[in-house]
């Protein structure tokens, strides 16, 4: 029922090699980068690879490094090293606090982020984040390399927008700057989170007014998404914001299209957006009493 | 009798004999383990929850390259093919008929497991579907077809004094019991608490998913490895299967990975023996987690009950209607159902009880024990009603306990053996490790409860020791390692009595054809009965060594002092090893010493003894998203004697972090006929980042049990009161009452948005009725 089916692994020198592999072996092929979520598929018969191609062997493609302003991720850095790097932990502290609560400590010093979001499960943390925090995305292939924005990545559950046989190399984040606030907050009941809520601002002013907003919302719906109808109602005074905040919330449960689902009603997870948009605002502007 | 203190190797938390083995991963289970031409079984399972089974075609299976045998209805003519300790009502592949989806209809016999896998999609079944019934309350509708149209045999450990079996419709078991008059007692009651309540299907997970190896041999002998709770049990039911005297069935089983009650009783034993018996080959049937839960979960239950109380706060009478939906086969529901009878009247005097369940067949993964067997799931009920009564009294729910609770010696049942136990003692002692008394902060709640579990089961318990020449000693034990640390147990028993250090003793067992008959491993029994058997088969071989060491000394017998470990005759000191080489003249001999324990002198009454949880929780809960966490856990483990302190402790927190399970996460959920969340991703099992955040655990040493040194059993009893502290302690920091496990964070949140909208309809209303 559950036992999984032979497969072989194949280990390529370079990108070009890895595309051209999965050109070779046709459908029969996915790209393996940590396997935390592909091989419990395959042991559910929900994918049936009798090739993989190995992503994390491939030289480069696990490197952290400092790019003017921006950190460049290799796609095959494991949730791990992600949060134990320097770099993200002084630049993006966000992404390291939530890279930190990702999973388990296996599955962090197993999967990548570049794995996780190609895989595309709805439930997952980090695409939620970069949405908000509006990173770009290097994709190669057999014939060259092009850029994209997370947007543009996934385009419903588990489903990705690369090309057959391209392979997304980076996530490059743009770093906090001293007039950014972010936070990410999610709630969790369950082996993976029921609702993961991102959130950016921009203040000029030390968290007295926000000139720009983004807001992204995950595992409600099938893929996570930006919110642009509630992002324009998150700008304006902190005292006029906090008092209006139903309103965005609102905006994002209206645009989630939320439905009746074992991780709970829909009007739940209406109210947890409320709970949690209040709760993400209240952490990006530095309250201690945000939970 | 031997005071704390006076021990050298028992009442000591020594290193567990095991220890090293599983935490290098070298200890044995019987999913390691491979036979000499051993081939794989792999199952095909219904998709239907009800249908009858019009044909199975498997001739395309057969014939894969590395197939060597099918085994479907078609094969099993020879063979009694049905199998169940209570009733015979399990087929060992689906005869005829299936009854849940899941259910075992073919299996596949290949030279490696991924070609059975394969070949399973070869087998055409042509099915006829019948609605299925997935819940009592259709069981039970008048007209409702009958899941199982054909009677059945009675188990052969049916454990009920009337053996016969009586399926009325699509109830499997029925029990009752009754004293006082009820009706009379509610009439003149001052309060009375009466409401519904419900504990959900669950899964008693284990690391360890259902394994077995089977060869039935050249010779018609048929030796079984499985990861069996309860070897002697499955060995029976073999024999039965194979119509063979019980010496032809050897049943060993190795280390085992947890069980929590999910491997008492027979599982696939049956199946993969008759796939060996088929094939002519070994046959390993390794399940997964998925398929495992399409084997065996707990019972839910809906139980009715009121309880009522005098004016000062005596318990006058509790009543209680429950029904298990106890799915396609009885296993041992009928067990948890007499249990839960007995349990649901908990630690308390109360002069009129009147309990009637019912055990009810239903097209959904057969259920059978849970840890506790019955009491998590009437615990709940019965603890929050003791709550809400205290408040209608406005009284304590401590000191309202204290008020009704059994003291020793007194009955709480009129034809069991009296409380053998110091609950008021362990209700105030966990009571002041919490302290109930002082404020609590905001949003947090806290609430002790208890239990009272007739534990023990049957008591027919049969053990040797082997003393040998060079001062080792093993023990034959027919109780099975499950992770509970029966083995370090043990031999600290031995080493204690025989004088010998404790890495001196061997544990040998579980292996039908080696170690004597014991019942089961379950209801915390094994350090009450397999312990005392221990001892006195310890005992028994002293006796023999000083009958040889008078020969050796040439003296009369009452001339030798017993001194710990040997025998003194003035000056001269002799060990028992000494003695033994001195009789036999010879290296390597050993003796047997033995005992046979069986329900007589101070084994006759029942239970064997009362196991007694008292937990107590203090709560934090998130109002705005309704999530419960729990700040402190408090347990107490009134064992009599803690054999081995340390192990008795963690049994209690592994027992309430079971029951906190059940209480915030736990849940099998069935949408129509297929189970929805049969995986551990979507299952939701406590982690350890859901512990509390303070935890003390605390241990009762009356000496009071009948157990090898007045010691009694632990392990189940914490997990009863968790469901209740949760549900009560909630009710005491957000005023909302909910009678439905799990407590999930939205069902939490619902109960809190409907609490303000009748606060907000009420003051309303109430304004207007008001009257002057």
């Amino acid at each position: 029922m559950t036992t999984l089916s032979r497969f072989e692994i194949h280990q390529p020198a370079s990108v070009r090699e890895a595309s051209q592999m999965l050109s070779e072996f046709g459908e029969e092929a996915g790209f393996y980068a940590g396997g935390t979520e592909l091989l419990l598929a395959m042991r559910h018969k929900a994918l049936n690879y009798r090739h993989l191609v190995d992503l994390k062997v491939i030289p480069g493609l696990d490197t952290i490094a400092a790019n003017g302003d921006r950190i460049d991720i290799g796609a095959a850095c494991t949730h791990r090293a992600v949060e134990r790097s320097g770099h993200v932990l002084e630049k993006l502290p966000v992404l390291a606090e939530l890279e930190s609560h990702v999973a388990n400590v296996r599955v962090r010093a197993t999967g990548t982020i570049g794995g996780n979001l190609c895989f595309a499960e709805p439930h997952s943390d980090p695409a939620t984040l970069l949405l908000a925090l509006e990173a770009r995305l290097t994709a190669e292939g057999a014939t060259g390399s092009r850029e994209l924005g997370m947007e543009d990545l996934i385009d419903g559950a588990y489903s990705n927008n690369l090309q057959p046989g391209e392979i997304l190399t980076r996530v490059s984040v743009p770093v906090a700057k001293p007039n950014h606030r972010s936070a990410y907050v999610k709630f969790q009941i369950h082996e993976r989170p029921s609702l993961g809520l991102a959130l950016w601002l921009e203040t000029p002013d030390n968290a007295q007014t926000f000139a720009a907003a983004r807001v992204a919302i995950g595992c409600v719906g099938p893929f996570p998404a930006r919110v642009r109808e509630a992002e324009a109602m998150l700008t304006g005074s902190r005292s006029e914001l906090e008092k209006r905040l139903d309103d965005p919330a609102d905006a994002i449960a209206d645009s989630a299209d939320l439905l009746d689902d074992h991780e709970g009603s829909a009007a739940y997870k209406r109210h947890l957006i409320h709970v949690f948009l209040r709760r993400a605002f209240l952490r990006a502007v530095g309250d201690s009493t945000a939970r | 009798m031997k005071r704390p203190g006076d021990f050298q190797v028992v009442n000591h938390s020594v290193p567990r004999s095991d220890g090293v083995a599983k935490v290098t991963g070298t200890a044995t289970y019987t999913s390691d383990m491979t036979l000499v031409h051993m081939a794989w079984a792999k199952v095909l399972r219904s998709p239907y929850a009800h249908a009858r089974i019009v044909s199975i075609d498997s001739s395309a299976a057969r014939k894969r390259p590395g197939v060597i045998a099918v085994l479907t209805e078609d094969d099993v003519g020879d063979l009694y093919p049905y199998y169940g300790h209570a009733v015979k009502d399990h087929p060992l592949v689906a005869i005829g008929k299936v009854r849940f989806v899941g259910e075992p209809i073919a299996a596949v016999i290949a030279e490696d497991e991924l070609t059975a896998q394969d070949a399973l999609d070869d087998i055409n079944v042509e099915y006829e579907e019948f609605t299925p019934i997935l819940d009592v309350d259709s069981a039970l509708a008048p007209g409702a077809q009958k899941i199982h149209d054909r009677g059945y045999r009675a188990g052969n450990f049916r454990g009920f004094d009337d053996q016969s079996i009586d399926i009325k419709g699509n109830i499997c078991q029925e029990v009752h019991i009754a004293w006082g008059d009820v009706e009379k007692a509610f009439v003149s009651a001052a309060h009375i608490a009466e409401g519904e309540f419900y504990f959900p299907m669950i899964y008693a997970y284990a690391m360890e998913p259902y394994v077995a190896i089977a060869d039935y041999d050249a010779n018609g002998k048929l030796t079984v490895y499985s990861s069996a709770q309860h070897p002697f049990m499955v060995r029976q039911d073999l024999a039965d299967v194979f119509r063979m005297p019980l010496n032809n069935v050897r049943v060993v089983v190795p280390f085992v990975g947890g069980g929590y009650g999910s491997k008492s009783y027979t599982k696939i034993e049956p199946l993969v023996a008759a796939c060996s018996w088929k094939s002519g080959r070994p046959v390993k049937l390794q399940l997964s987690v998925e398929e495992a839960f399409l084997t065996t979960r707990g019972d839910d239950a809906r139980v009715r009950i009121r309880t009522a109380v005098d004016a000062q706060g005596k318990l006058v009478a509790r009543q209680a209607t429950i029904h298990f939906d106890t799915g396609a086969y009885a296993e041992n529901s009928p067990m948890v159902a007499r249990k839960a009878t007995n349990r649901i009247v908990g630690p308390y005097r109360i002069p009129n009880v009147k309990i009637d369940s019912f055990a009810v067949y239903t097209n959904t993964v057969p259920a059978s024990s849970y840890r506790g067997l019955g009491a998590a799931q009437v615990t709940f009920p019965g603890e929050s009603q003791m709550d809400e009564l205290a408040e209608k009294l406005r009284m304590d729910p401590v000191q309202f306990r204290l008020k009704n609770l059994a003291n020793r010696g007194e009955s709480i049942n009129p034809v069991a053996r009296p409380i053998d136990a110091d609950v008021p003692g362990d209700l105030r002692e966990v009571a002041a490790t919490l302290h109930m008394e002082k404020p609590l902060p905001p949003h947090h709640g806290r609430s002790v409860c208890c239990s009272a579990s007739d534990a023990g089961a049957h008591p027919v318990t049969l053990a040797m020791v082997q003393v040998y020449g060079d001062g080792s000693v093993s023990v034959l034990s027919g109780s099975t390692e499950i992770g509970q640390g029966s083995h370090t147990v043990l031999a600290q028993i031995a080493a204690e009595e025989m004088g010998v250090p404790f890495e001196k003793v061997r544990l040998v067992g579980s292996d039908t054809a080696i170690t004597l008959f014991e019942r089961s491993t379950g209801a915390s029994r094994t350090t009450t009965l397999m312990g005392r058997a221990v001892l006195e088969a310890c005992r028994e071989a002293i006796a023999q060594i000083k009958t040889m060491a008078a020969e050796v000394f040439g003296v009369a017998q009452e001339d030798l002092i017993e001194e710990r470990g040997g025998v003194r005759h003035g000056e001269k000191r002799l060990t028992w090893p000494e003695i033994l080489e001195e009789y036999f003249q010879m290296q390597g001999a050993s003796i047997v010493g033995r005992a046979y324990l069986r329900r007589a002198g101070d084994l006759q009454a029942v239970p064997v003894f009362w196991e007694i949880g008292v937990v107590g929780v203090e709560i934090d809960v998130d109002e705005e998203t309704g999530k419960i966490r729990l700040d402190s856990l408090a347990t107490i483990g009134d064992v009599g004697l803690a054999i081995h302190p340390a192990m008795t402790e963690s049994q209690d927190l592994g027992a309430a972090t079971m029951g906190m399970g059940v209480g915030l996460f736990e849940e099998l959920i069935y949408d129509g006929q297929q189970l929805m969340n049969g995986t551990m991703l979507e299952y939701r099992v406590p982690r350890f980042s859901d512990m509390a955040s303070n935890i003390y655990l605390k241990l009762a040493q009356n000496q009071d049990g009948v157990g090898p040194y007045g010691a009694k059993g632990g392990g189940e009893g914490s997990v009863n009161p968790v469901g209740a502290c949760i549900a009560n302690a909630l009710y005491q920091t957000s005023g909302v009452r909910i009678r439905r496990l799990p407590i999930t964070p939205e069902r939490v949140w619902k109960a809190l948005q409907e609490k303000k909208e009748s606060a907000a309809s009420n003051s309303s209303t109430a304004h207007v009725l008001s009257k002057p």
